[in-house]
């Protein structure tokens, strides 16, 4: 046995000195046509900009419609001339919903060199999200996740983090209190998934309970675990409580709802946006939709108002992908290209298109959603940027028609808005002081 | 040096780690490529300078299946692999060499990530953390995972076969749900955000500036290098300590007792070997190689929730064992990295042959029957990642491939990739006169 360590040491030497060699980097100052100042990601003709996306994991559906939005975004702006001069190029890699592979497609993102982008317009996953939070900060990156946590809004967790519209906890807070004032509610249940999802909302609804003076009659946060949502099911029929607030997956959404229905519960229900999906009106769980859910969402859907940016993406997409299913996706989509695109124009007008320039101009930024959703801005306090309007939708099945494309300018999503943009009081007089859940 | 082949005149000699000059040549080039890799070398990284190398067609711009070497983001998927060698060595010791088949190594790989979290991680008011130095939490880990393994193994001593398999099933679930509870978010943080890990950084106690910086980047003897590269070196050091271990525990008293429980464990009891005490060595062995290498992948990825140390991981692991051929160390090292790369390979194999369709000649022709990028073509994978589902698209395509490999090697090598190296090996060894 000896013998055979007194081989390894020389070896070991030997490795060392071997890697004395290569490693060379190449900087990037790749801007000496115009005036600009910028370092990664960018050439003569190309700003490039990231997308570490979900296309093949659970999010896939969501996100590749998510990614067609963007495409077709920027496939207009460099028709109308790009940005600086510049193509956007919209450089996309798959995380599959993994975090190693997220963190994998990382590094090739981070590049310092024209290799890199210089924003990543989509960051699907809340755990791969975080796992880069630092890394982040230290290159000098933007990401726009696709999640609403209200602790992005925490200059400590999210300081490159572009969080997009309300989050779940004042979601929950105008869900709630709309319920309570249409339906003269007087008890509540909350059921939600455990985590920063699921918990995050089921603690606006928990405020907003307490505020408005409900009785809380099954508190189920964090209750949806695991695969059987029978004993959520049992639990709130025995409590029979008289409006519902769900966080969940639209899977559970509808095992959760339509088995309570099934056994005899009248409860009108709401939920965080990600927990129902339209295409569930395609299920045998739609009649117990249509009459116990209103839908809860943070932008305008397809086709729902006469503004600016509702012409712009629906025509759009008509022109540019007229085969393509009808989705309310695209708006998400649209609005993350539209974050993005906003922050560089505001970075080249400062003359500094590197990604602490970037940085720099999203921090004073003002977002134009032109009526998609409200317009945005990540100014000063948390407290004073973030975003207290939400949207309210009534689900009728009649009009929901499966197989509808883009043609359909007024969608065919069953989703007939009530109000929005909707500010209750109680998230109008929410004061930020942190994140609403934090585990622990 | 050269002597004649499997003639050992000593019990000594034929035991020893690299018994012939041709495998100490291997081992030698293996770990001085190993070294290497972080690092730009013609070939392997890349379109070659070398202007003789550059007229060869496939070997010129790097060849097609180690290309993707030459992405950064491969040096991260090394890391990757080498930590679930650590990770899968431990299995092999409790599988492999004892015959103790466990769907539960990532829950002991998740055990040794929370007791490296608890004792090398920083305390916020939500979660615990003591901000020890590495050299405290990297075996502490090991050691807590051990001593859970001790714990739990009287009952998972007394079962075999299927029965302890769903026991150590239970582990998994068992860890999951552990995590989510009010006390276990103390450990592991929020349950789908997860909670931040130690870093891998040489420290004498708590002091501020670590004595070598492994996680930031910078210089290491002169050499610019970046986090990755320096973890990769790190990680690389660790896996041959590991590697090393394994072998020796099979030169071992523990070694044959082990495997002597592994062929038929009454007959071995009858001899005279300890079942129960080997059992737990192996189980606690075990659980020490999973819990360091837990520790260690947390680290690298620096946050992971709970949930992540799941069923699918542990099924991975087994994956390893059976594709790479369960009880030798080579083979597990082999099936380690064919599992953790290959979807990469498959990945950057696809975008190698989808540059090669749009150019000229054989391979591009080639190519173009294999991809199909638009709605049109009928190639069997699809490198448009706009229509999903139909065809395969790569992604999909490595899942069905991670299946059928399974089966493949289950019916026809079961020896693994071990038993193919050894096929290829005998018939250069007897070449002519191989058949």
């Amino acid at each position: 046995m000896k013998k055979v360590t007194k081989g390894f040491a020389p070896l070991a030497v030997l490795a060392l000195v071997a890697t004395g060699c290569g490693g060379g980097d190449s900087s990037g100052d790749t801007c000496d046509e115009d005036d600009l100042i910028c370092d990664y990601g960018v050439t003569d003709d190309t700003i490039r900009i990231g997308l570490n996306a979900d296309l093949s994991g659970p999010f896939a559906g969501l996100v590749t419609q998510i990614v067609e939005a963007q495409t077709v975004y920027f496939e207009m702006v460099n028709e109308m001339g790009g940005v600086a001069g510049r193509d956007v190029e919209l450089v996309v890699l798959d995380n599959a919903y993994d975090v190693p592979t997220h963190l994998a497609n990382y590094e090739e993102f981070s590049l310092e060199s024209e290799e890199g982008v210089v924003f990543f317009t989509q960051s699907t996953g809340s755990p791969h999200t975080a796992a880069t939070v630092e890394a982040l900060a230290e290159d000098n990156l933007l990401a726009v996740p696709l999640t609403w946590y209200s602790g992005w809004a925490d200059p400590d967790l999210g300081g490159n983090i572009v969080e997009i519209n309300a989050n779940y906890c004042v979601e929950a807070m105008n869900g709630v209190e709309y319920l309570a004032g249409a339906f003269a509610a007087e008890t509540i249940a909350i059921v939600s998934l455990p985590g920063e999802y699921g918990e995050d909302g089921a603690s606006g609804a928990h405020l907003a309970a307490e505020a408005l003076g409900l009785e809380v009659v099954y508190d189920g946060q964090g209750a949806i675990a695991g695969g059987d949502t029978t004993p959520v099911i049992t639990e709130l029929v025995a409590a029979q409580p008289d409006i519902v607030w769900i966080t969940s997956t639209p899977t559970q959404l509808a095992e959760i709802l339509g088995g309570s229905a099934a056994q005899g519960l009248q409860a009108q229900w709401s939920g965080n946006s990600p927990s129902y999906s339209y295409l569930l009106l395609n299920t045998a769980v739609a009649p117990a939709l249509d009459a116990f859910y209103t839908q809860s969402t943070y932008t305008a859907l397809w086709g729902a108002n006469d503004s600016e940016g509702m012409q712009l993406i629906i025509s759009e997409m008509q022109k540019r992908r007229p085969d393509a299913p009808y989705s309310d996706n695209y708006i998400r989509g649209f609005l993350e290209a539209m974050t993005a695109h906003q922050i560089l124009l505001a970075a080249v007008d400062a003359g500094d298109i590197t990604r602490a320039g970037i940085v720099e101009a999203f921090q004073t930024a003002e977002i134009d959603f032109k009526g998609l959703a409200p317009n945005q801005n990540w100014t000063g306090e948390p407290n004073d940027f973030i975003i207290r309007d939400t949207y309210l939708y009534d689900v009728d099945s009649s009009t929901f028609t499966p197989e509808a494309t883009v043609m359909d300018a007024d969608g065919g999503s069953g989703s007939v808005l009530i109000e929005g943009p909707y500010s209750g009081s109680l998230a109008q007089g929410y004061v930020w002081d942190g994140p609403c859940f934090v585990a622990g | 040096m050269f002597r004649r082949p499997n003639l050992y005149t000593s019990y000594e000699a034929e035991t020893q780690v690299l018994p012939s000059f041709t495998k100490k040549a291997i081992a030698v080039f293996a770990i001085v490529a190993l070294f290497l890799m972080p690092f730009d070398v013609p070939i392997i990284s890349g379109p070659t300078e070398v202007p003789v190398l550059r007229s060869i067609p496939l070997i010129g711009d790097g060849l097609p299946f180690f290309r993707f070497l030459g992405d950064a983001s491969w040096l991260r998927y090394m890391s990757d692999a080498m930590i679930i060698v650590i990770a899968a060595l431990g299995l092999n010791i409790l599988t492999g060499m004892a015959g103790q088949v466990s769907l539960g190594h990532a829950f002991f790989l998740g055990v040794g990530a929370y007791t490296g979290a608890f004792l090398g991680g920083h305390a916020t008011d939500k979660v615990y953390g003591h901000g020890l130095p590495m050299w405290i939490w990297l075996p502490g880990a090991g050691v807590g995972a051990a001593l859970v393994g001790i714990i739990v193994s009287p009952v998972a001593v007394r079962l075999r076969g299927l029965y302890l398999a769903i026991v150590t099933l239970g582990f998994v679930f068992l860890g999951i749900h552990m995590g989510n509870t009010d006390w276990g978010r103390k450990f592991a943080g929020d349950p789908s955000l997860g909670r931040s890990f130690p870093e891998m950084d040489l420290r004498v106690w708590k002091e501020e500036t670590p004595l070598v910086s492994i996680s930031k980047k910078g210089s290491w003897f002169g050499v610019e290098m970046s986090s990755n590269q320096k973890e990769f070196l790190f990680v690389a050091a660790v896996m041959l300590v590991f590697i090393f271990f394994a072998v020796n525990i099979k030169r071992t008293r523990t070694g044959r007792a082990l495997q002597a429980i592994r062929d038929r464990d009454i007959a071995a009891e009858v001899m005279g070997v300890a079942e129960f005490k080997y059992k737990l060595i192996a189980f606690a062995t075990s659980s020490f190689f999973a819990g360091v290498a837990g520790a260690l992948y947390a680290s690298h990825i620096g946050k992971l929730p709970a949930a992540q140390f799941n069923l699918i991981l542990s099924i991975e692991f087994i994956a390893i064992l059976l594709i790479g051929g369960a009880g030798t160390v080579a083979g597990t090292v082999m099936g380690s990295f064919f599992v953790i790369l290959l979807p990469e390979l498959v990945k950057d194999f696809s975008e190698w042959l989808s540059e090669r369709a749009e150019g000229e000649g054989i391979l591009a022709s080639l190519s173009e029957v294999i991809l199909s990028g638009n709605q049109g073509d009928f190639g069997p994978i699809s490198t448009a990642t706009q229509t999903p589902n139909y065809p395969l698209n790569v992604f999909d395509l490595n899942l069905v491939l991670y299946g059928v490999l399974i089966i493949v090697f289950l019916i026809f090598e079961p020896l693994g990739l071990y038993g193919i190296w050894v096929k290829v090996r005998n018939y250069w060894k007897r070449w002519p006169f191989s058949y």
